[in-house]
């Protein structure tokens, strides 16, 4: 219990800490920033061992007569150690990145908020708790979105705060109707709804759900915002907008299905016949857009839009081996993406290019970026060295099993156009002159390259050894079914 | 454990090399030669029904497994061979072309990860390598980074990557199909779901057939295949391309080889056998037509895996009868892999000399390069299958089988016989043009630079040497690799077939000279008429097709993305006409003076304000009064009671 009480509280805290000191220096705050997230990381990882050895972690209270309650199932704790390792390469890549920001301690402060929040969401036991983190995490996340208080910053704050809200309205309508239907909102007891069966509306409170947390989770068309705040510095882009705030979307989704209606309930939904098509219309058309944007970091977020769908198609076919890859691919595109993005950013930061057209020779003043970028570029086709080639073969066998095989389909389909997405990204940044690796020295380019390459390393080791991270997946599927 | 070393050797060579800077060694070279004995070392013992497997431990769903039964083993040193004899002549070479060392380290990965697909023990391992060995060459076809270099390399990449996604979903349907996933070297499989079977193999076929250049999905060969520096052109025409046909072979394992009608897949056979028969005849046709020498080798290298692909075909189709089919294409493999390295291998020399490929441009090379002609014309018999060279015993093998199938099968497949015969008087003709144009005929203008190759011809004796030795004595290798391994396949009755087969017999001999002879009259008639120089209508060619289908698509999409933002500014257009009426309908109503409500005029404050005032001053009342009890705040409202109310 004090495991989870610490990983939770140790954003908060070294946010706190950052914000009472305005006058430390960068390197302090740095230091600090980075033991609060070492720190939360290691409790995160030791909650996930006592989830996964099957012991459970409860706190909970009442407010106003609604109890909440954090109880980290395995799902949860999957999710945890995700957001929580993968802070912690942000946080260090942030230190090179925003070396010579300006407002660095407004940054710090929310950058490590929102770790708290993302964790509340990810160990939330009950919708309560999951829908007020859930609401957190958007106000905490605002400050890092207009960070740049541009004027496209602001309109990207204000489209963020809008999609955002207005899908956790929904959200609150849904959950006070399932409290009606259920008495009852905790997760750990088996799926909420299923006792009650069948009953009329029960299609309409699941398009509630989906609708309210689809926004976070990018599903088509309520995908507008993420492309906008893209004008977040890189590291935030990385982190919260291709992994924790679009991931507590899909995690409220997984949430929805395999805990609110639970698997055999959602079978017997008409809706669950159309959502797997939603997200592989989402799957396709959110990367054919994204081969169509110049600017780096809006391909990077189509392309995001495209892969969140991999993991709610994987959840939408309620089969085991798909929420296998689901779980897989949770965990293997988040390492892929921040590594693309890290290499955006140094690109940016470097060269001060963002548009792909421009990128000529760019590869020969980055190698090592550009190579993991190109590491990165293979994962998301799905081939084979790469992790993500687990996901994609278990997303296709559980679309198989669930009778759904165009399903498959879609995602050979979309493989194909990822590598058109990709490939010619990384040849272009290849072409033209040939330069020295100039722009690739230095301590802050290092701090940058570290997460980066390590990243981009950890993508293959786990590609080539899917066994290091099948025990969390096993014990989700195990967890639901 | 020798198994996981054969692959790894290379891969600590371009370790090594990453660590060596400044000093030039010759890694390839050393390497293949380490893997060459390790595996005619280690190796030896699988031919007499002793296979070898290993299994790493690693826990998780994907344990990787080795194995090496005679089949493989045949690959691996065929491979460790070309690589070597390719790798005498890389240095020199390469000095023409340049950025010699990244080149040898995309050898040593690309050598690694084809022993690795050779030596696979099961599907994902296999499908692996088979991905690290598209990404490894895929610098051989970039490695001039110009922009032709760039293009042939993005046709490759993406075929390639289509191929590997149709192996995964393949190996996802093979699994759905049979319960638990077939480990390489096992079969036939008995499915459980036969259809899903069915396109499981036939999605294997798609994914191994666009590696092994099968029309319709060879369209990335000839591009790739000639950009790329002379060597690595020799390894992907040599050896890389039949890493498909390997793949087909185990394909056919699972449907099942000499059983023929009995297992599941009995479309298999047939389909590859027209299929083969149509590549051959793309690939020759294209070829004919080619003036560059390094194309007219790629499209060879697409019409002699039709060969191959139809012994294949022929060996499935047969059945138990059709061990001849099967190991003429395992034959066919290993000497394709010689002769059309060594001719690739041939043209990069002259290549280097002349920096011409261009064969109108050249001519008359005998007298400055009289060893690399005789060369040449070795391997040039080889290819058209002169007697006394290694093309002659495979091309009768593959021969002897399909007019067995023409004589005991379907009657169609009497037009396939008639139409390989065709093939063969093409393939003469098209090798009379490239030999007559390049090495005889009249002397170039070009300019010539000063005959400095020893080790490039070096490289070409030594496969020169195997070419005719295997010419001199064509039963030894079917006797003792093909046919243990046909075997181990499970045609059984392989040995007693090949026994019945004599490779010296009048009428193949007659029948391969009259090809010879027709195929030189062809070529003299085609140089004389110029047809060599007809352009195909787009509509003819299948990359014209491509292309037509590419911008139908094109503007399909264009169409598309213009109706979508259409829309969507219409709609937009829309929101903003509709957001501003409400917006002054507001300011209309906030702008109001005065207002009356339930009879009683407000002054000074608009109605909506009051309203919104009134509904507050209720609730305060409403909480504070009738209902103090906030620790146990219910919700104003109940839906289940609603429900039930309405149910009552």
């Amino acid at each position: 219990m004090l495991d989870l009480i610490l990983a939770l509280l140790s954003g908060a805290v070294g946010g706190l800490i950052i914000a009472m000191m305005p006058r430390a220096s960068s390197r302090l705050r740095n230091t600090i920033a980075l033991i609060f997230s070492v720190t939360g990381m290691a409790f995160s990882w030791r909650v996930a061992q006592l989830v996964f050895a099957g012991e459970s972690i409860r706190i909970a209270g009442e407010i106003g007569g609604l109890s909440w309650s954090l109880e980290p199932d395995p799902l949860g704790a999957v999710f945890g150690l995700i957001a929580s390792t993968l802070w912690l390469f942000a946080t260090i890549y942030s230190f090179g990145y925003m070396a010579n920001e300006k407002k660095q301690r407004t940054y710090y402060t929310f950058l490590l908020m929102s770790f708290s929040v993302t964790l509340g969401v990810a160990f939330s036991g009950n919708l309560v708790a999951l829908y007020l983190f859930y609401e957190l995490l958007t106000f905490a996340t605002y400050p890092l979105v207009i960070h740049e208080r541009s004027l496209e910053a602001m309109k990207a704050g204000a489209k963020y705060i809008i999609y955002s809200l207005s899908g956790a309205g929904a959200i609150l309508i849904a959950i006070v109707v399932t409290y009606g239907w259920a008495g009852n909102l905790d997760f750990a007891g088996g799926p909420i709804l299923a006792s009650g069966g069948i009953r009329p509306g029960l299609s309409l409170l699941l398009a509630l759900f989906v609708g309210g947390f689809g926004v976070k989770a990018a599903i088509m068309p309520l995908h507008r915002w993420l492309p906008a705040a893209m004008v977040a510095p890189t590291p935030v882009s990385a982190l919260l907008h291709a992994v924790a705030v679009v991931y507590s979307g899909v995690y409220g989704i997984l949430r929805v299905v395999y805990s609110v209606f639970g698997h055999e309930l959602m079978g017997q939904l008409g809706l669950s016949y159309v959502l797997p098509w939603v997200a592989a219309f989402t799957i396709l058309v959110g990367v054919t857009i994204a081969t169509q944007q110049d600017v780096l970091k809006r391909r990077l977020a189509y392309h995001t839009i495209s892969q969140l769908s991999y993991i709610l198609l994987g959840a939408f076919t309620l089969q085991p081996w798909g929420l296998a890859g689901a779980m897989l691919h949770m965990i293997s595109y988040s390492t892929l993406k921040i590594t693309l993005f890290f290499g955006a950013g140094i690109i940016a930061k470097q060269t001060g290019e963002t548009k792909v057209s421009k990128m000529g020779g760019v590869g020969w003043q980055l190698p090592k970026t550009m190579a993991a970028f190109g590491i990165a570029s293979l994962g998301m086709i799905g081939m084979l060295p790469l992790n993500t080639f687990w996901s994609k073969y278990y997303l296709m066998k559980g679309s198989v099993a669930g009778g759904r095989w165009p399903l498959a389909l879609v995602l050979i389909g979309s493989g194909v156009i990822n590598a058109f997405c990709f490939i010619p990204t990384v040849v272009a940044a290849f072409t033209g002159e040939r330069g020295k690796p100039t722009a690739e020295r230095g301590a802050e380019v290092s701090l940058m390259l570290a997460p980066t390459v390590l990243l981009a390393g950890i993508a293959l080791l786990i590609g080539l050894w899917p066994g290091l991270v099948w025990p969390g997946v096993q014990a989700v599927v195990n967890w639901f079914f | 454990m020798l198994l996981v070393m054969l692959p790894a050797i290379p891969l600590i060579g371009a370790l090594a090399l990453l660590l060596i800077r400044g000093k030039s060694v010759n890694m390839p070279l050393i390497t293949s030669l380490i893997v060459l004995v390790l595996a005619g070392v280690g190796l030896s013992s699988v031919f007499g029904g002793m296979p070898l497997a290993y299994r790493l431990p690693l826990a998780g769903p994907f344990v990787p497994t080795f194995q090496a039964d005679p089949l493989s083993a045949i690959f691996v040193m065929l491979a460790a061979l070309l690589w070597f004899a390719v790798s005498i002549y890389a240095p020199e070479y390469m000095k023409h072309e340049g950025r010699a060392r990244s080149f040898q380290l995309c050898t040593l990965f690309t050598l690694s990860a084809v022993l690795g697909v050779f030596l696979a023990g099961d599907l994902f391992t296999m499908l692996l390598f088979f991905e690290l060995m598209t990404i490894a060459s895929f610098f051989w076809v970039i490695h001039r980074w110009n922009k032709e270099a760039i293009r042939a390399g993005y046709f490759y990449l993406f075929f390639s990557i289509t191929g590997g996604l149709f192996l995964a979903l393949g190996i996802v349907l093979m699994g759905a199909s049979t319960d638990v996933l077939p480990a390489i070297g096992v079969g036939p499989v008995t499915p459980i779901e036969p259809k899903m079977f069915a396109w499981s193999l036939a999605l294997f076929v798609a994914g191994f057939g666009i590696k092994a250049g099968m029309v319709p999905l060879h369209l990335w060969l000839p591009h790739a295949h000639s950009v790329a520096p002379t060597p690595g052109s020799a390894l992907l025409s040599g050896l890389l391309i039949k890493v498909g046909a390997y793949g087909l072979i185990r394909v056919g394992q699972y449907a099942g080889w000499g059983i023929g009608w009995g297992s599941g897949a009995t479309w298999l056979g047939s389909s590859l056998t027209v299929v083969g028969i149509s590549t051959m005849l793309v690939g020759v046709t294209a070829a004919l037509l080619q003036s560059d020498a390094k194309r007219l080798l790629a499209y060879h290298s697409v019409s002699q895996m039709g060969y191959i692909i139809l012994g294949l075909g022929v060996g499935l189709y047969l059945g138990a009868g059709g061990g001849l089919g099967l190991v003429g294409a395992i034959y066919h493999i290993v000497n394709h892999a010689l002769f059309k390295a060594a001719l690739f291998l041939g043209v990069g020399v002259i290549y280097v000399h002349t920096n011409e490929t261009n064969l109108y441009n050249l001519g008359g090379l005998w007298r400055r390069f009289p060893m690399t002609a005789i060369l040449m014309f070795l391997a040039v018999l080889g290819i058209t299958g002169a007697p006394g060279l290694n093309g002659y015993a495979s091309k009768t093998l593959l021969h002897h089988a399909v007019s067995l199938a023409a004589e005991t099968g379907a009657p169609w497949l009497v037009w396939v016989e008639r139409l390989f015969l065709l093939v063969g008087v093409g393939t003469a003709a098209s090798f009379t043009k490239l030999y007559y144009l390049m090495f005889l005929g009249k002397p170039t203008k070009v300019k010539i630079a000063d005959n400095k190759s020893r080790s490039l011809q070096l490289a070409m004796g030594l496969l020169a040497v195997v070419m005719v030795g295997i010419g001199l004595r064509p039963e030894l290798f079917p006797r003792s690799m093909a046919a243990p391994a046909a075997e181990v396949l499970g045609m059984q009755d392989v040995v007693t077939t090949l026994a019945g087969v004599s490779f010296w017999n009048g009428n193949d001999l007659v029948g391969m000279f009259v090809t010879l002879a027709l195929g030189m009259l062809v070529c003299w008639a085609g140089l004389r008429s110029g047809a060599f120089h007809w352009h195909p209508p787009i509509w003819l060619t299948l990359e014209g097709l491509a292309k037509l289908a590419g911008l139908g698509f094109l503007t399909l999409w264009r169409v598309g993305a213009g109706l979508y933002r259409s829309t969507v500014t219409a709609i937009r257009e829309i929101g903003r006409t509709m957001g501003f009426r409400l917006y002054s309908a507001c300011r209309r109503l906030d702008q109001s003076r005065s207002g009356t409500i339930g009879g009683v005029t407000l002054t000074g404050i608009s109605a909506d304000a009051a309203l919104l005032m009134m509904t507050l001053a209720f609730l305060i009342v409403f909480y504070t009064l009738i209902d103090l009890g906030l620790p146990n705040l219910r919700l104003p409202f109940s839906l289940s009671q609603w429900m039930r109310a309405l149910a009552r």
